[in-house]
């Protein structure tokens, strides 16, 4: 279909592989312990996202090979983000504004 | 005049040598072209009827199927304007139109006209045709995916359509399909009507993503040697950047459509608040209807460039070739339709400044939809510089061009009135609305499409369209098409809302019952004419002057293929190679006033050729 | 940039310069990449797009919803030798997928290498771990059922927890299992040697190569990745 006129595809040695398994054992393992002792607050939301983010950037970056890929296919892949996190954030701001607005009319105002 | 030829060849020579990736060691030849990254592409010829027209995996073939289907869908939407008019202008006049049917009709009329006639059309048909041919690629890179593409949208359209036969009938809840109202009781086709609409843009979604995949690795991993990004017609341009937008924003429309199926069906209660029916308490409760609105626009939103965009591409093109000059600020036009694409995904909630949603996202989606208005008056700009002073042939196809350009800037103005909260709020759900997107995504696309017809149509079946049918149809079609939206800003302003099915006595419109008896009665004129270039595609193949090769003097290579039309595999033998962009045309000292994308700088050395 | 592959007359520059350079050269942008791999990546992009819409809808709703959101350490501890264990069953199916895509690489490793047994093998093992969790993804959908847990109500608190619990893993079951089904037909395929020979597909009728597994191991990568933030968002928050 696409031969593209090449040598053989060059691999990459088992170790890497091994090691980022582990590595994504061990922040499975970290996040696990998050909720094993109970951390609330901003702590337990740092802990969370952080574990999240490494362990989706080592997926990302070595299963998924995008640390071996060139910058072109890199950056069409991660610039969209943007638009999530525009969404994220815009909703996140909703949300709060919601339950403002429901609490307000219908619990504060309601209730008088 | 001599040193004039040997600072061109330098410069051929340098920009030959920039596409080879600078290599060392190749003398500086400047017809020199990168050899082929990839072997030819291996293709599939059917031999039967079924593998060569039906389920057949050639996309021109897919092309013109989904040409069809969605003008088929369209003429329906079509008819269900013409109803929806009827009623407004001569209330009444229609003994079976109810308000319920009066809904449905506003309903399927919109959806089918955004999302099954012009997506369909644009992205799956002029798509389809073109993207192989204009960038030099024997087919689209998966031809079995596409040709399932194609029978998803049938499937969509076929349950689209069934819904007009289901208990109930289709869904009356307006395209935005609103909940809470679009699923509960009183709305019509709040029954099946609303599931089928839901899976019917499920199976849309899955249908076109296949399409567009497609689209993507073709226009990116396809094109044929020679082929830079910055040498492609902006028709592809305006496809690519397109389907790009639809593969993010398709999403969300699928989501929307998913988690509004399962409040319908398993009474879940994602968009549905606690409703008091009747003194009682309906099962649902605690959902955010605002999130439906967020979902949907954020679809929405990209939806209307979706549409826009490959118009804004084909009409440069058109433009171009007609009026004999390289487009004006071809990587300004570029850029600009990639910016208009990236932004389009940050402005979505200016359709919602009346709907409560939190208050400060009203400054930040006004200045977003305000910035966009900046490339878009850009390319207004570069159309109107590409024609001045050109050598224009005031054809069919150039009539249709100009007509949108008028169209465009109409709804575009309208639509700085639109984006300003403070305008916005008084003018949100009346008749100006109303004017505006059929403005400026209804008409001033539809306008290219026509343009486009008359342009491809030789390509395609090897005959011209008549050019006497052809004016009478722009005419007809622009002037009418004035006549309904121009006095809808009318309407607009003193208040008209939109989506009522009849106004009665209100006191403060009586002005407005002449003003939409006139509305309709064009209306009815300008459907009918549609159907001027329908017999003229019919009489065209059979009795249409033979176009020939290259019938507009044109420089894109879907006008270079060795038969017109063009076969499977689309080249012949041997692929062609690329030299220059497509907007060689008058280049002084060139024998012709056009030179193809497939000359050789050789050939033309004691000219002076953009350097591209 | 390890991997660059050799094109004859193109010279690959490295990041953003290269990127510049890639993106400006005739016929492809992404350099040595196969079209079915780059179908597969803008496919991952648009799948992204309707996992975040999820995500987005559930943190929409559950943030604007007055009534108590359930627990989930709670609601979905696991009684081992009698002690309810926090989210133990989550903490299993997470090992268990992130333990099939780390097969699935070594798989794509030893498809290119040719080694044709071992990548049958790896295939099989990462079929099995996928077949494994949506095991015990019923296991826990019918566990929570018999709670009371419905997708319009729950005996814990905002009715919105079942639903957007049933819906979002249960969208992410379905990618798994479309998963498993393409995984035990690759297996079957590689054992077969179609990708040695170069055999043609059933339906596409495209010859096939060993770069078809490393596609197909980019899906079974991101279902794991969907299944991080799945657990951050819905089992953690």
């Amino acid at each position: 279909m696409d031969e593209i006129k090449k040598e053989q595809t060059t691999t990459h040695k088992i170790g890497i592989y091994l090691w980022i398994w582990g590595l994504l054992f061990v922040l499975s393992f970290f996040s696990y312990m998050v909720d094993w002792y109970q951390f609330q607050g901003l702590l337990r939301w740092s802990l969370i996202l952080i574990f999240m983010f490494l362990k989706a950037g080592l997926i990302m970056a070595f299963f998924m090979h995008l640390f071996w890929e060139r910058y072109a296919l890199v950056n069409v892949l991660l610039w969209p983000m943007t638009a999530i996190a525009c969404f994220v954030g815009l909703m996140v701001a909703e949300g709060k504004y919601t339950l403002f607005s429901r609490l307000f009319y219908f619990f504060v105002e309601g209730g008088q | 005049m001599s040193e004039d030829i040997n600072e061109n060849k330098t410069i051929q020579a340098q920009s030959s040598e920039t596409i080879s990736g600078g290599e060392t060691g190749v003398a500086p030849d400047i017809d020199y072209v990168r050899p082929a990254e990839l072997a030819d592409q291996d293709l599939y010829h059917g031999h039967t009827f079924i593998t060569k027209w039906v389920f057949c995996q050639d996309a021109k073939v897919i092309g013109v199927q989904y040409f069809l289907l969605a003008t088929f869908t369209g003429i329906i939407g079509l008819i269900l304007s013409w109803l929806m008019r009827l009623q407004l202008g001569f209330p009444g006049a229609a003994g079976f139109m109810t308000a319920e049917h009066y809904y449905q009709f506003v309903t399927m009329h919109g959806m089918i006209m955004v999302v099954y006639f012009l997506t369909a059309l644009f992205l799956g048909g002029f798509g389809n045709y073109l993207i192989p041919l204009m960038t030099g690629a024997r087919d689209m890179v998966f031809p079995y995916v596409n040709m399932v593409s194609f029978w998803m949208f049938f499937v969509a359209v076929g349950v689209l359509l069934a819904s007009f036969f289901v208990p109930g009938g289709p869904t009356g809840s307006g395209w935005t399909l609103y909940p809470p109202q679009a699923i509960l009781e009183g709305t019509p086709g709040s029954g099946m009507g609303i599931i089928l609409m839901c899976v019917s843009l499920i199976l849309f979604v899955a249908g076109f993503t296949m399409g567009g995949l497609n689209y993507l690795i073709t226009i990116l991993q396809a094109r044929t040697r020679g082929m830079t990004l910055m040498r492609m017609p902006l028709t592809v341009w305006g496809i690519f950047t397109a389907t790009v937008l639809a593969m993010l924003a398709f999403p969300a429309l699928l989501v929307s459509a998913l988690m509004m199926t399962l409040d319908k069906v398993l009474a879940t209660s994602f968009f549905m608040p606690t409703i008091l029916k009747a003194g009682e308490v309906l099962e649902y409760g605690g959902g955010t209807p605002i999130l439906f609105q967020h979902l949907f626009w954020f679809f929405g939103h990209p939806e209307v460039y979706i549409v826009a965009l490959p118009a804004f591409g084909i009409v440069s093109d058109l433009i171009s070739v007609h009026s004999r000059k390289n487009i004006f600020g071809y990587r300004m036009m570029v850029w600009a339709i990639v910016v208009i694409g990236a932004l389009s995904f940050f402005v979505w909630a200016h359709h919602m400044y009346v709907s409560g949603m939190h208050p400060w996202f009203g400054f930040f989606f006004a200045t977003t939809t305000l910035i966009i208005a900046v490339p878009t008056a850009m390319k207004v700009y570069n159309w109107i510089l590409t024609l001045w002073r050109g050598n224009i042939r005031l054809n069919t196809v150039m009539l249709w061009c100009l007509g949108f350009i008028v169209t465009f800037v109409n709804g575009g103005i309208t639509g700085i009135f639109l984006g300003n909260v403070t305008v916005d709020v008084p003018l949100s759900d009346t008749y100006f609305v109303v004017a505006h997107f059929h403005m400026v995504m209804g008409i001033a696309p539809l306008m290219v499409i026509m343009g486009a017809v008359y342009h491809w149509f030789p390509l395609v079946a090897g005959r011209m369209l008549s050019e006497k049918l052809g004016k009478w149809h722009f005419w007809i079609t622009f002037l009418g098409a004035y006549s309904i939206y121009f006095p809808m800003h009318y309407l607009g302003f003193i208040g008209v809302p939109r989506r009522y099915f009849e106004m009665y006595d209100s006191p403060y419109i009586t002005s407005a019952v002449g003003m939409n008896q006139f509305i309709s009665t064009s209306a009815f004129i300008v459907g009918a004419a549609q159907f001027i270039l329908i017999y003229n595609i019919v009489v065209s193949l059979k009795i249409g002057k033979p176009a020939g090769k290259n019938p507009w003097q044109a420089n894109s290579l879907e006008w270079l293929t060795p038969t017109v039309p063009p076969e499977h595999g689309n080249w012949g033998d041997k692929l062609p190679v690329v030299y220059r962009w497509p907007y060689d045309f008058s280049v002084p000292g060139a024998k012709e006033d056009f030179i193809p994308q497939t000359t050789p700088p050789s050939e033309v050395v004691e000219t002076e050729v953009e350097k591209t | 940039m390890s991997s660059d592959p050799k094109i004859e007359g193109y010279k690959f520059k490295p990041g953003y310069s290269g990127m510049a350079a890639d993106t400006a050269s005739d016929q492809t942008m992404f350099k040595g990449v196969h079209w079915g791999k780059a179908m597969m990546w803008i496919f991952l992009l648009s799948d992204t797009f309707i996992f975040s819409c999820f995500l987005i809808s559930y943190m929409k709703g559950r943030g604007s919803t007055p009534e108590e959101w359930p627990n989930p350490s709670e609601v979905f501890a696991l009684n081992a030798f009698g002690v309810p264990v926090p989210l133990l069953l989550i903490a299993i199916m997470t090992f268990v997928l992130i333990t099939s895509s780390g097969t699935m690489a070594l798989a794509v490793k030893y498809g290119y290498e040719r080694n044709r047994k071992m990548c049958g093998w790896l295939i099989l093992a990462t079929a099995l771990g996928g077949l494994t969790f949506v095991g015990m993804q019923v296991f826990e959908w019918s566990k929570l059922i018999h709670e009371g847990v419905r997708p319009w109500e729950n005996p814990f608190g905002a009715a919105q927890f079942g639903s957007f619990f049933f819906m979002i893993t249960g969208f992410h079951g379905t990618h798994v299992s479309i998963g498993v089904i393409f995984l035990f037909i690759y297996a079957y395929k590689t054992f077969a040697g179609h990708y040695d020979e170069g055999k043609r597909g059933w339906f596409t009728t495209m010859k096939g190569d060993y770069v078809e597994i490393e596609i197909l191991g980019l899906y079974w990568h991101f279902v794991d990745l969907v299944w991080v933030f799945i657990f951050a968002f819905f089992y953690l928050w």
